[in-house]
């Protein structure tokens, strides 16, 4: 199977160009995470009566709300690109981590009364067990094999949660609401968003990381080599399981009402690795910008009526489009080798089809 | 007893439907290695073909079979043609990706022309069957497995007796090695898609007289083929015939004869035997090894 | 620009005052209401989610007509603004979110489901907006001491009681039932009632089993219910379930005296999918086009039915989807007339707690939790006319019930 090599040396234009994004991210991100704090603020001055509130707070809860939403697709895509885009095993169920976390959460708070605070460092540690628990037996399996196993786990433990009255059955969870909270769901989502790229970051520039890549490229040869790839798979996997149940857990307390429909939905599989793809699969921001761009798209084409449909119509067509000609990723354009042009267009295009 | 029979009869039956509808799924995987997960979109094209037939032309549901397999086989080797094979050599993630964008345009375009209303194929005879003693065996079911089996029988055929069919199996095998032989890769490419989408086509037609047709009734197919093609095993028709009654059996029996659990278990049930079929016999039942 | 709406409302609000004063009761007209509602248009629920709209769309015209809410003698126009949730309910909420906060909405209209008005009830509560909802019958979300959030159907457990009520009049006297029932929080609510419920009206309950929520095929259930011989066989699912239940009862030859289904049987498209064999079949209804109810405002049943079928274009009568969201907007209208003003929501909340008005839907008053638990269930049976007839309560039956079912062989 032809696999596009994701990371090639950068001329010392691109270094420079990649360097001067980086610099106008960082300035985007120090933007997007002061805003809410000043604006919400206001909120607290003005009495929190809803009828005389000013106009300003209004507008941030949703904005607020947008952003909580696109930085938990953040961590998702990025906790996803630590075993589908470094370590190459397409999972298609992590889903079951972000649901298991939700639960953790959801049960702790809804029917022990535990406080969030002490339910929530639960929720990554319960979505790892989970992880490490199947991941000796799923990791053995390889390429469509291995995606239909997770795929496959992500809705049967939906399934047996959904039949245990425990966890509210078909009911759901009910998290008590936590007012006025819109900018500490924020933070916090924004937090674990955060140390997702961080701990790519630090995975990418170790031992672990490079032992994660050569599985990717040859698991045969890595083995010989001297990695022990099934502690390093596994242990892959648990890394993005815990910061996908994390963002599960807050998820459960930020919606208050959860149920197996709303925190196990499959078509979240499948954005979180449209998203790392999109952006570029392997690489350490890929997955960010594939987050904030599609979830950005697919908020915005929400919604609007009966034009809904076309959006969605949208949404496939530029998904075909994306997987047929920018197989690497956006990223691949900005401080990777590559232009855009008309001749990358034809030559990725030639790459990958018959 | 006799519950316990007809209970097996239904389960059977309800494989036949999974045959029919992983037939084609599982063809295409075999050989093309790719997942399809538009292939439930594909089954709703034949269920409305079918509807649309039934209803305006008058023709008998079964009658149509032949033509929701010629539109369903244009439909096939166009999206091949023109989309699937950009991508054919790129990792199994765009291929996912892409079949998933083609799904949703699929839905959306039925949303669009069909709304979101219940629609359903009663011709006269429906609900009549055979009944022996306690045990009743609906018609139409029936007919549904016996022509699974013969759609079943005819990929065979086609795989195993005719020049394409060796041309598709060579491909499979090794493309290289086919192409340096003079295979003209797009279009065995195509025509292997094609007649996986026919089988689709055929399989709705037949669900058309069984389940009521909305946009999004092929949902729970594809996942359904999922299970089929890995329970059996890939590359093998007569895997997927036996996956799919298994799956059926499997189905029916944990809706209604696992102690202690209620039918609300039997999705759990079945994806969890999908994952255990997975981890201790990945090539399924009776696949080839890899 | 809502400061601004509220500064043009005071000011007409004075001059209506005057106006008042003056003597007699002129009405002016004062700044449009803006009301959000996130509906399923798209995604598994779009066919109800569209039935909404138009029970929505219905009162929308109608107000409009009026000049508008009437609010201390000055009228409002209405504006309602649609979102499509894609029937997903974390979609719902963050739409609800942006309904309230980019559009300005004053106040909500429910969602279709269960799950979306569960979580687009959290954002009402969480903005204290108030919401009224009319296709979100299970209690959970009502359980939750959520202050803001009020539902005009009768809520789930009362959907089948009336068809064991009327059972218990039949003769001969059915007595075993087989209940089936998707495992959603609504149809599960729905047949722990059944349970509950049946042993009172000396109904035994032979054969209960729930099924996955979507399910395609029952046929093994169906079989496993036909081995008790169930006098009734009892459905609490949806549209495409009860398709199927339907389907394998004829296949397989369950012949109950009598088949009642929580949803699905109301909508035309049960009969056009069924043909004669949805015949016999009864369903429990929150409104059918027969009631007998006396409004105090809006249209008359019957005016609401020719209203509809003339605003649709339609051949077939509205069904209640429709009749429960028009009815959620009723609510709302009386409301704010009653808190007599439109923007204090708070306000408005206390005026629905406190509200107690008889529409063409049938008696609106919540109870503490902000339910309506006032107004009956009624009965519908679909005769061998091949139409819609209300059966019970006698009160507002316009038809005997059909009854016993013939088997399925000498039909």
């Amino acid at each position: 199977m032809a696999r596009p090599a994701f990371s090639t040396q950068p001329s010392r234009a691109g270094r420079r160009l990649r360097r001067a994004i980086l610099v106008a991210f960082l300035v985007v991100v120090a933007v997007v995470l002061v805003l809410p704090l000043t604006l919400t603020q206001q909120a607290a001055d003005a009495n929190l009566d809803p009828t005389t509130l000013g106009i300003d707070f209004a507008m941030n809860k949703s904005i607020v709300r947008t952003e909580t939403t696109i930085a938990m697709f953040v961590a998702l895509a990025a906790a996803w690109n630590l075993i589908g885009g470094l370590t190459g095993y397409a999972a298609f169920g992590n889903v079951a981590f972000f649901g298991l976390g939700a639960y953790t959460v959801g049960y702790l708070t809804d029917k022990l009364h535990l406080s969030f605070a002490l339910a929530l460092p639960l929720a990554p540690v319960v979505a790892a067990a989970f992880a490490g628990l199947i991941g000796l037996p799923l990791l053995r399996l390889r390429g469509h094999y291995f995606a239909i196993a997770t795929l496959g786990t992500g809705i049967a433990v939906g399934e047996v949660i959904k039949n245990l009255d425990v966890f509210g059955g078909a009911t759901g969870l009910f998290p008590p609401i936590l007012r006025h909270a819109d900018a500490l769901f924020f933070y916090l989502m924004a937090a674990n968003a955060g140390l997702a790229v961080l701990v790519t970051w630090l995975v990418l520039r170790s031992r672990f990381g490079y032992g994660l890549i050569a599985i990717r490229e040859n698991e045969e040869a890595a083995s010989v080599l001297g990695v022990n790839t099934t502690a390093y798979k596994v242990g892959a996997f648990a890394l993005a399981a815990a910061l996908t149940g994390l963002a599960g857990g807050i998820f459960a307390q930020w919606a208050s009402f959860i149920d197996q429909e709303s925190v196990f939905p499959i078509q979240y599989n499948v954005e979180m690795i449209l998203m790392a793809i999109i952006g570029g699969a392997g690489t350490l921001f890929g997955p960010v910008a594939g987050a904030i761009v599609l979830e950005w798209l697919i908020l915005e084409l929400a919604g609007g009526g009966a034009s809904a449909v076309y959006a969605q119509i949208g949404l496939g067509l530029l998904l075909a489009v994306t997987v047929i000609f920018v197989p690497r990723g956006v990223v691949d354009f900005f401080g990777g080798s590559s232009r855009l042009t008309l001749g990358y267009l034809r030559r990725t295009l030639r790459e990958t089809s018959v | 007893m006799s519950l316990f029979v007809q209970q097996l009869v239904l389960g059977l039956m309800l494989g036949g439907v999974y045959v029919a509808v992983a037939i084609g799924f599982s063809l295409v995987w075999g050989i093309l290695n790719i997942v399809n997960l538009a292939h439930g979109a594909l089954v709703v094209v034949g269920m409305y073909a079918t509807w649309f037939l039934f209803t305006h032309a008058g023709l008998d549901p079964f009658l149509t079979l032949p033509l929701d397999a010629l539109i369903l086989f244009a439909v096939g080797y166009f999206l091949q043609r023109v989309l699937i094979n950009r991508v054919i050599r790129a990792p199994l993630f765009f291929t996912l990706l892409l079949t998933f964008g083609i799904n949703l345009v699929l839905i959306n375009l039925f949303l669009l022309w069909f709304k979101a209303d219940f629609r359903s194929v009663t011709p006269s005879y429906a609900g009549t069957g055979l009944s022996l003693g306690a045990v009743t065996v609906p018609y139409i079911r029936l007919a549904a497995l016996v022509i699974a089996l013969v759609q079943a029988g005819l990929v065979g055929l086609f795989m195993n007796r005719s020049r394409t069919g060796f041309a598709v199996q060579a491909v499979g095998a090794d493309k290289d090695a086919a192409q340096l032989v003079g295979i003209d890769l797009r279009h065995v490419y195509a025509l292997t898609f094609a007649v996986g989408a026919a089988c689709a086509g055929v399989a709705g037609g037949l669900l058309s007289t069984i389940q009521a047709i909305s946009p999004t009734a092929g949902e729970p197919y594809t996942l359904q083929a999922f299970v089929v093609v890995i329970l059996g095993g890939l590359g093998r028709v007569s895997a997927t015939v036996v996956g799919g009654l298994l799956f059926g059996l499997i189905e029916v029996l944990a809706q209604s004869q696992v102690p202690g659990l209620g039918a609300g278990w039997s999705n759990a049930i079945a994806f969890a035997v999908l994952v255990l079929v997975l981890v201790l016999r990945p090539q399924g039942l009776m696949g080839r090894l890899a | 620009m809502r400061a601004f709406l509220s500064g043009l409302a005071a000011i007409s609000l004075l001059v209506a005052c005057g106006g008042a004063s003056g003597g007699g009761s002129t009405t002016t007209t004062g700044a449009d209401i803006i009301i959000g509602a996130p509906l399923s248009l798209t995604g598994s629920s779009s066919k109800e989610g569209g039935l909404a709209k138009q029970g929505y769309d219905m009162w929308l015209t109608w107000i409009n007509q009026q000049g508008g809410i009437n609010v201390k003698n000055v009228k409002h126009k209405v504006q309602i603004l649609y979102e499509d949730d894609q029937s997903k309910p974390d979609i719902s909420a963050r739409l609800t979110q942006s309904l309230i906060t980019d559009k300005k909405v004053q106040f909500l209209l429910g969602p279709y489901g269960s799950g979306p008005t569960a979580s687009d009830a959290v954002i009402a509560e969480k903005n204290s907006i108030p919401m009224v909802e009319g296709n979100g019958a299970a209690q959970a979300i009502f359980s939750k001491g959520y202050k803001y959030t009020f539902g005009v159907l009768s809520p789930a457990n009362k959907y089948l009681q009336g068809v064991l009520d009327l059972a218990a009049t039949l003769s001969p006297k059915p007595s075993t039932i087989a209940m089936l029932a998707a495992d959603d929080s609504f149809s599960q609510e729905v047949a722990a009632a059944v349970n509950d419920y049946a042993s009172s009206k000396g109904f035994s309950v032979v054969y209960n089993q729930k099924y996955p929520n979507g399910s395609t095929d029952v046929s093994s259930l169906v079989a496993a219910a036909k081995a008790k011989n169930p006098d009734m066989l009892l459905n609490s699912g949806h549209l495409a379930e009860a398709i199927a239940i339907n389907k394998s009862a004829k296949d397989l030859q369950l012949n109950a005296k009598l088949f009642a289904y929580s949803v699905g049987p109301s909508t035309p498209d049960f009969i056009t999918a069924l043909g004669k064999d949805s015949y016999y079949v009864m369903d429990g209804s929150q409104w059918t086009p027969q009631v007998k109810y006396k409004p105090s405002f809006y249209l008359s049943v019957a005016d609401y039915v020719s209203t509809y079928k003339s605003m649709f274009n339609s051949q077939d009568d509205p069904d209640y989807h429709v009749a429960e969201s028009t009815a959620a907007c009723l609510a709302l209208q009386k409301a704010i007339e009653n808190a007599g003003t439109v923007t204090n929501a708070d306000k408005v909340r206390d005026a629905l707690a406190a509200l107690d008005v008889m529409t063409f839907f049938g008696e609106i008053k919540f109870d503490i939790r902000g339910v309506n638990v006032t107004k009956p269930m009624v009965v519908e049976q679909i005769q061998t006319d091949g139409k819609h007839h209300t059966v019970y309560p006698a009160e507002v039956a316009d038809k005997q019930a059909q009854y016993p079912t013939p088997a399925w062989s000498s039909r």
